[in-house]
């Protein structure tokens, strides 16, 4: 679309729009707000829960490898399949669902551009509240892609060593140790601060008014001048893992960086660990 | 219709008008000397506050262009709009009134008696969390999801659009302001709003000052982090198009807090049972009237505080907290 590395994860509300007759296209929308499919989503779309489909609902994890393949065949998604994530607030938790789409393998998922707010903001673009029916499939997914994802004690060994970019995602008030979490929500940690030797580049940096992403020379520039080393491998992270997927996307496919990870466990994880260095 | 009386065919009969303005009433223990300042009682209005005004312009707009109330194929669509509860009110008993639907979409922080009184008059109520980390765009959000519901059920819902509709400006157009004008005799020097939407203040201002182009506009804002419903401070007014720089004379930023101590005072001294914006627009009017003389001046004071009891109890709780405990 404009130069990113990888162009074919990204596709534009026109893109799709011409696309929705299109058997082959399976469009699924994941939004912070899960009250938003049922009040009206693109036509043809399937939904996935965040909070009760997207993680294990027992321990901290995100769906296992066959909870995922539960979920894509009762909504009749199959391997071959393109399939178009889009969510609320500049896909957020679209992007982290193409994060695990991306563990589990699924060859040709894309993220739609701008997300739902760009598709409501063009008065041509329809919405509606009736949900298609597709007949459920088969799915059979890979073995989760580790290389995707980081947990706690890579990310301690990464602060101590400095050699790995540690890219903090969230909102300068939470870098700074300012504030927790932004108010009202649920998921919060037991300390402020930032895992010491992090960077701050907030995700809606990264982002125009419009909620589509920023142009490849204002994406590299952001990160160049926060201070990241293209020639180290990156690990993104925020609160709960959704906005450093976001990042995480940005850095991986759209500057094309090789090595970044998410680190899904995130503040409200290293933020309540007993012992571990803190910044502020 | 006989306002001397008092006796109406319909409670949208007492709607405020020229005929039938919401009170003027000077304040006399918050004076300051040399200036004097009139409350102007909104929640005096028959859904109690001066969102009634918007709310009943943009529904006759709605109505004269086939939009809202029955459908050619016989349906009923009604109103869907995102609101922090005033508007919505005012929406949805002019809805109950009239037979068609009402849905609001209101953000979580708004007081819960609000949205007790939107379910009591009949209202379906959507709400969306509003403290998410802040977002460049403005189409998530409640006005998101009131859009959402406006497209994929436009059988259903007309979105009348308060943050972007130019029936809310001309509602005091057609009514605050010629009130104004007629209670002070066409004295009126200064009158004193809040920016939420901007219609007040844009619609207000555009009457009044083709009337005496030295009348000042002026506007307060709550400080950044503020709870006060209905208010917003400049840099979260991206979200209205109603805002005219051009047509106001000066903005204040004013403690947030201050909000609800004013309110206090304004009850405790004055006798007027204001909401917290009141409070703030009252505090605006005082700090210029000290600075300098204020002839007749209109404190515009939105809404009542009946539907802040728990907010006031919580921002004064030196005062007010044991009264709920």
């Amino acid at each position: 679309m404009t130069n990113y590395a990888h162009d074919d994860v990204l596709v534009s509300t026109q893109w799709l729009a011409e696309r929705q007759k299109d058997a082959s296209v399976r469009i699924v929308e994941i939004s912070v707000d899960t009250k938003l499919f049922a009040a009206g989503h693109i036509p043809g779309a399937a939904e996935l829960n965040w909070t009760t489909q997207l993680q294990d609902q027992v321990q901290r994890d995100i769906v296992s490898k066959q909870g995922f393949e539960a979920l894509l065949s009762a909504i009749g998604v199959r391997p071959s399949d393109t399939v178009v994530l889009y969510g609320d607030h500049s896909n957020w938790f679209a992007a982290y669902a193409f994060w695990l789409f991306k563990i589990y393998g699924h060859a040709d998922v894309r993220l739609l551009n701008g997300g739902r707010a760009k598709w409501l903001s063009e008065p041509d673009r329809p919405l509606t509240t009736d949900v298609a029916k597709h007949a459920p499939s088969s799915y059979v997914a890979q073995e989760p892609n580790i290389a995707l994802r980081s947990k706690l004690p890579e990310v301690l060994a990464h602060s101590a060593s400095r050699a790995v970019n540690l890219v903090d995602v969230r909102s300068a008030d939470e870098f700074t140790g300012k504030v927790i979490a932004p108010a009202g929500l649920s998921e919060t940690a037991q300390r402020a601060g930032h895992i010491p030797g992090a960077i701050s580049v907030p995700w809606s940096k990264t982002v125009n008014e419009d909620g589509t992403f920023k142009n490849i020379v204002e994406l590299k520039t952001l990160y160049a001048d926060a201070g990241l080393r293209t020639d180290r491998p990156t690990v993104s992270y925020c609160r709960i893992g959704e906005r450093s997927s976001h990042s995480w996307f940005v850095l991986k496919y759209l500057l094309g960086h090789n090595d970044v990870r998410n680190y899904d466990g995130s503040w409200t994880e290293y933020g309540s660990v007993i012992g571990v260095p803190i910044e502020r | 219709m006989d306002h001397q009386a008092r006796v109406y065919d319909s409670v949208l009969d007492l709607l405020p008008t020229e005929e039938n303005p919401s009170p003027l009433v000077r304040l006399n223990a918050l004076a300051v000397p040399g200036s004097t300042l009139y409350a102007k009682l909104e929640w005096f209005n028959p859904f109690g506050s001066i969102k009634d005004r918007a709310a009943a312009e943009m529904v006759r707009q709605l109505q004269r262009e086939g939009k809202l109330g029955r459908q050619a194929d016989g349906s009923i669509r009604g109103i869907v709009e995102p609101t922090s509860g005033n508007t919505g009110i005012s929406l949805a008993g002019i809805a109950a009134v009239q037979g068609f639907g009402m849905r609001a979409v209101v953000p979580s922080k708004v007081p819960a008696e609000k949205r007790v009184f939107l379910k009591l008059l009949g209202a379906k109520v959507d709400v969306v969390s509003d403290s998410l980390c802040p977002l460049p765009g403005t189409e998530d959000g409640t006005i998101g999801m009131a859009k959402t519901h406006a497209r994929a059920s436009a059988d259903r819902y007309v979105m009348p659009n308060q943050y972007e509709n130019l029936a809310n400006v001309q509602a005091h157009i057609n009514t605050t302001g010629p009130e104004i004008w007629r209670q002070s005799g066409g004295k009126v020097t200064h009158v004193f709003v809040s920016l939420g939407t901007c219609g007040t203040a844009t619609g207000l201002s555009t009457y009044l000052k083709a009337k005496r182009a030295e009348i000042k506009v002026i506007a307060v804002q709550p400080s950044p982090g503020h709870d006060v419903p209905g208010l917003r401070n400049l840099s979260e007014l991206g979200v209205s198009k109603l805002f005219a720089p051009e047509l106001i004379d000066e903005i204040l930023e004013i403690p947030h807090e201050l909000a609800y101590r004013r309110a206090m005072d304004l009850a405790r001294h004055e006798g007027l049972l204001a909401g917290p914006s009141s409070g703030l627009i009252y505090e605006g009017a005082r700090r210029i009237a000290e600075r300098e003389p204020v002839a007749f001046g209109v404190v515009i004071c939105c809404d009542g505080a009946f539907k802040y009891a728990a907010n006031l109890a919580a921002h004064l709780p030196d005062e007010l907290a044991e009264a709920i405990e």
